[in-house]
């Protein structure tokens, strides 16, 4: 049978590991000695953790600056894109290539951008007379920091999808507004954005299961810092996981973590159900 | 007016285009300025060097990373266009049972967060002693519920009457999927192709988790150990040497197949 | 069917031909040794074994330095994982040692025979107490220690008209605040006292925190009967110290090791370092620059010795060594007078041993190397860490206190030192 395969896949990568998570909530291992049978202690370690908190609330203080910032961008530059522009492949291609790179390139990038006294970005401030900002020292900051860089990175994709809605919308429209004598905001707000619907909630969708996994961009420009502000969930439980080797309550972080996002997007869902 | 909002929409894409561009124009020159320059580059530095790139090149084995990174995602790539394809061909064409019970399946594990999978993945990875060896990277990625999904709605487009003919000429299953389906799908398969090897590339989590011999870790995961670790002794220029380096190979194929690149990410969220 | 028979049949012959390519380990004869992988260890690990082996045909012992790349630490894990340890291992450090003692993986020293005489012999009784597992065996042998002590400018002190290095809390400040200037007139501090890598990593407080605490209290212990121990006056005065250091611009915030070396381009006039300075320091010191060591300071009204932190750095015999009493004759050359002073000689390491100051045996290398002095006499009140398998967490718990009051004082020190003690509370809970 051809799906045998994935049968055999299924079973040892999702079945077993969903399962096997689910009893590691219960015992205390760190790969080296026996594994501890602790019943509910991680749970209850779990909803002490103030830092696994914080972290979660790190993960969505990014999700609501990145995605309407993105849908923002996307969207207004999608709608220029789709006039009549000449070179349309062109400025398309560089607005593509971050999202192509790998996350590990543009965090590198970045962290020199934001670097607090020869990055790029506080040397221009500084040139044109305004104070320096601490793009990633200022703990009430360095989260958005990451959220503005997510964003650089990612918002190609989105005008591309943006583009693909945008062209769906049937021109008659337009035209029966032209004849009506209406601004191009007009056409755009009343027209453009409700026929667009479905793709703004697909981008939504996207980036938020996107965002949930933030992980790379943290580890490698903050570890975190500064005061545990861009800790997020993920690079907490890999910590917990794979730097401590707490596995059992790694396990039920994930576990927990998992069913948040579950949540949300479930909520989302139905959030554009009603709204269609 | 139209000449005026014309310039404008003009003015914004090329300010956009360039906020978009030349990080990376600043990165490619900060690879090859000396060192004490970096903190002071905007357009050109005063002289050029390729100091950064040979400290880079002794300290950390980026060329076999290249290669390991190649012969990972690669595997990948090849066995999610296999086994996609052939899950894909038996869910649209294939009668049995359980058929729809599978697909749900396929569809659920698409809304599973990874997070829940991670530990017990490693463990199983620690289990079967694959730390430390390509299996761990490539075996847990070669089916892909994405891939399968996309191929079965690809090839309910494909009419049966070409299936049925193929079988009364004596073709079995397999030699259905790659004889006929395959040369009438290019389109699926690049796009998957795409996909799957990009996102194989860049993968990082993972190759932090399983793999911990320096000569076996992907591009990405020994250039994020070199920026966060101590290799890199704080030198700017050898870490922008590397995000160089890590990014070269995408970009590349990128310039010869922008098209195909683009295509293939719109479709993927036309199909969601 | 016959597909996933087949399919079954792959998966099978990859695992077997892959467990195949994890070389016959357990079929050596010989006793596999892993050094750290730093040059001049792996110099001594060369002479070791080549004198041992020219004495000994029967038990021949292999050196292999550890593999780069990855933490030391990450590799053990690993090799423990896989069952793939060597037989001894030099490099451990002693924080890791009791979860791997308690996972099983460890010989049992003191069942050695000779061990326990060969042991109290070497090194002092309280040493001894110090490396003792929770459950009263000894499964590591206290090899090397780097003391952590404060580095100074002899020639910018002078300038202060400082003839002495500052001992205590205020005399620190004193000297700080005469020394701090704005050199070049733009505003902002640019010559401080001293400096501390401002990091969150849970080593860093093996440079500023743990030292210091451990000076204040007399050697104290962090952790003690699965609870903290150190929420006391040591721990709040250090926090205090540090802390005041930063608000005061005496410390610098920024990062200021990315392009030199701040203490040898007279940018701060003391650090806190171990004595591996003072290679990097006569390779590359300004013509006419002069530096010597002195104690970590203390609180004012302090008494008795300076104690501070070693890094020590014990040897292991692993439970998959076939023959661990020969592993432990091989050792015995490693450590015993001749062996200590090949450390010495070699890699400017000082054993953890006994009297090292007063002992003939070593008067000529401390002769030849008189900035090494002060270090032997330092050796005798040093403290390596406490027993606890979740060692590295806790400096984590207390790093991120540490950042939160010390660098960017958003919290009191009493109010820092307290809820890291409870965080670490907590997590012996577990």
């Amino acid at each position: 049978m051809l799906v045998s395969p994935y049968v055999v896949h299924f079973i040892l990568f999702v079945a077993f590991p969903v399962t096997f998570s689910i009893v590691l909530t219960f015992h205390k291992w760190n790969i080296i000695s026996p594994m501890e049978y602790t019943g509910l202690n991680n749970y209850i370690r779990l909803f002490n953790d103030k830092t696994f908190l914080k972290s979660i609330g790190n993960t969505l203080i990014f999700l609501v600056i990145h995605i309407p910032l993105q849908i923002i961008v996307a969207l207004f530059l999608a709608e220029i894109l789709n006039q009549k522009i000449k070179l349309r492949g062109i400025f398309r291609g560089a607005f593509f290539l971050p999202v192509i790179v790998s996350g590990v390139v543009v965090t590198i990038l970045w962290q020199q951008l934001y670097g607090y006294d020869t990055g790029l970005l506080n040397r221009l401030l500084t040139g044109i007379g305004l104070d320096k900002v601490g793009w990633l020292t200022d703990p009430n900051i360095a989260m958005s920091s990451i959220a503005l860089m997510a964003t650089w990175k990612n918002v190609g994709l989105y005008i591309i999808l943006f583009l693909v809605g945008l062209q769906t919308v049937p021109t008659q429209y337009y035209e029966a507004a032209d004849l009506e004598g209406a601004t191009h905001m007009q056409k755009f707000f009343k027209i453009t954005l409700p026929m667009i619907n479905p793709t703004i909630f697909m981008v939504v969708i996207l980036s938020t299961i996107g965002g949930f996994s933030l992980f790379i961009e943290p580890y490698i420009m903050t570890g975190g810092g500064p005061l545990n502000s861009t800790v997020s969930a993920v690079l907490y439980i890999y910590k917990q996981g794979f730097f401590y080797y707490h596995m059992g309550y790694a396990a039920t972080l994930g576990l927990f973590f998992a069913f948040i996002i579950l949540t949300v997007v479930v909520i989302q869902k139905k959030f554009i159900e009603k709204d269609n | 007016m139209k000449k005026f909002k014309s310039t404008l929409f003009y003015v914004a894409l090329t300010v956009s285009a360039l906020i978009f561009v030349y990080p990376f124009y600043w990165m490619i020159i900060g690879s090859i300025a000396p060192e004490n320059e970096i903190g002071n580059l905007t357009l050109m530095p005063k002289s050029l060097t390729l100091s950064s790139y040979s400290q880079m090149l002794d300290k950390i084995p980026i060329g076999g990373a290249f290669i390991n990174s190649l012969i990972v995602a690669s595997s990948i790539t090849i066995g999610v266009l296999i086994f996609g394809s052939m899950i894909g061909y038996a869910l649209s064409k294939l009668v049995f049972k359980g058929r729809d019970l599978i697909f749900y399946i396929i569809i659920f594990t698409m809304t599973l967060p990874f997070q829940i999978t991670l530990i017990p993945q490693y463990i199983i990875m620690v289990k079967f002693g694959w730390i430390d060896t390509y299996l761990a990277l490539i075996v847990p990625y070669l089916i892909n519920a994405l891939s399968i999904i996309m191929f079965r709605q690809y090839f309910k487009s494909i009419p049966d009457s070409l299936i049925d003919a193929a079988r009364i000429d004596g073709c079995n299953e397999l030699q259905i999927i790659f004889r006929i389906l395959w040369p009438n799908s290019m389109p699926a398969i690049i796009t998957i192709g795409i996909i799957t090897f990009m996102a194989s590339w860049n993968e990082v989590l993972w190759p932090l988790i399983v793999i911990r011999d320096e000569s076996l870790m992907t591009m990405p995961q020994l250039v994020t150990l070199f920026a966060v670790g101590g290799r890199a002794e704080s030198q700017l220029g050898v870490k922008l040497a590397s995000a160089v380096m890590l990014a070269l190979p995408i970009v590349v194929a990128y310039l010869f197949f922008q098209k195909y690149f683009i295509q293939s990410m719109a479709s993927t969220g036309i199909k969601e | 069917m016959k597909n996933l028979l087949n399919i079954i049949i792959v998966v099978l012959l990859a695992h077997i031909l892959n467990s195949c390519s994890i070389s016959n380990k357990d079929s050596r004869d010989e006793i596999l040794y892993w050094c750290s992988n730093d040059n001049s260890e792996i110099k001594f690990a060369k002479v070791s074994t080549e004198e041992w082996n020219r004495n000994n045909l029967k038990d021949q012992v292999k050196y292999q330095p550890v593999p780069e790349g990855r933490s030391s630490e990450e590799i053990i894990l690993a090799a423990v994982v896989g069952n793939t340890t060597p037989d001894i291992y030099s490099n451990m450090w002693q924080g890791d040692v009791e979860a791997y003692a308690q996972a099983g993986v460890l010989i049992a020293l003191d069942s050695l025979n000779g061990f326990l005489d060969f042991l109290y012999e070497r090194c002092d009784s309280a040493v001894i107490e110090e490396i003792k597992s929770l459950d009263g065996h000894i499964y590591q042998i206290p090899w090397k220690i780097n003391p952590i002590m404060m580095i100074y400018n002899v020639n910018l002190l002078n300038e202060l008209e400082l003839h002495a290095p500052p001992q205590t809390y205020s005399e620190f400040f004193n000297a700080s605040q005469k020394f701090q200037k704005d050199v070049d007139g733009d505003g902002y501090v640019d010559r401080w006292f001293g400096y501390s890598e401002v990091l969150v990593t849970w080593w860093q407080r093996f440079f500023d925190f743990y030292p210091l605490y451990l000076a204040s209290s007399d050697g104290a212990p962090l952790v003690k009967d699965n609870k903290a121990f150190f929420n006391n006056e040591y721990a709040v005065g250090v926090f205090r110290f540090l802390q005041t250091l930063y608000k005061k611009k005496y410390f610098a915030r920024e990062q200021l090791t990315a392009r030199q070396d701040v203490f040898l381009a007279s940018i701060i006039a003391t650090r806190f370092v171990g004595p591996w300075e003072i290679a990097h320091a006569e390779k590359f010191k300004p013509k006419g620059f002069e530096y010597d060591y002195t104690f970590m300071p203390v609180p004012d009204g302090h008494e008795g010795p300076v104690y501070t932190y070693g890094d020590p750095k014990n040897i292991v015999i692993f439970k998959t060594c076939k023959d661990p009493q020969a592993a432990w004759n091989y050792i015995k050359t490693m450590i015993n007078k001749d062996g200590d002073l090949k450390l010495l000689t070699i890699t400017n390491q000082l054993p953890r041993r006994k009297n090292l100051n007063s002992n003939p045996f070593f008067q000529e290398y401390f002769a030849n190397n008189p900035k090494m002095k002060i270090f032997a006499e330092q050796s005798k009140y040093v403290k390596g860490t406490d027993a606890s398998p979740v060692l590295k967490e806790v400096f984590d718990l207390i790093s991120q206190e540490y950042e939160a009051c010390v660098i960017y004082g958003k919290k009191t020190p009493e109010q820092a030192v307290k809820d890291a003690s409870d965080a670490v509370d907590l997590l012996f809970l577990q």
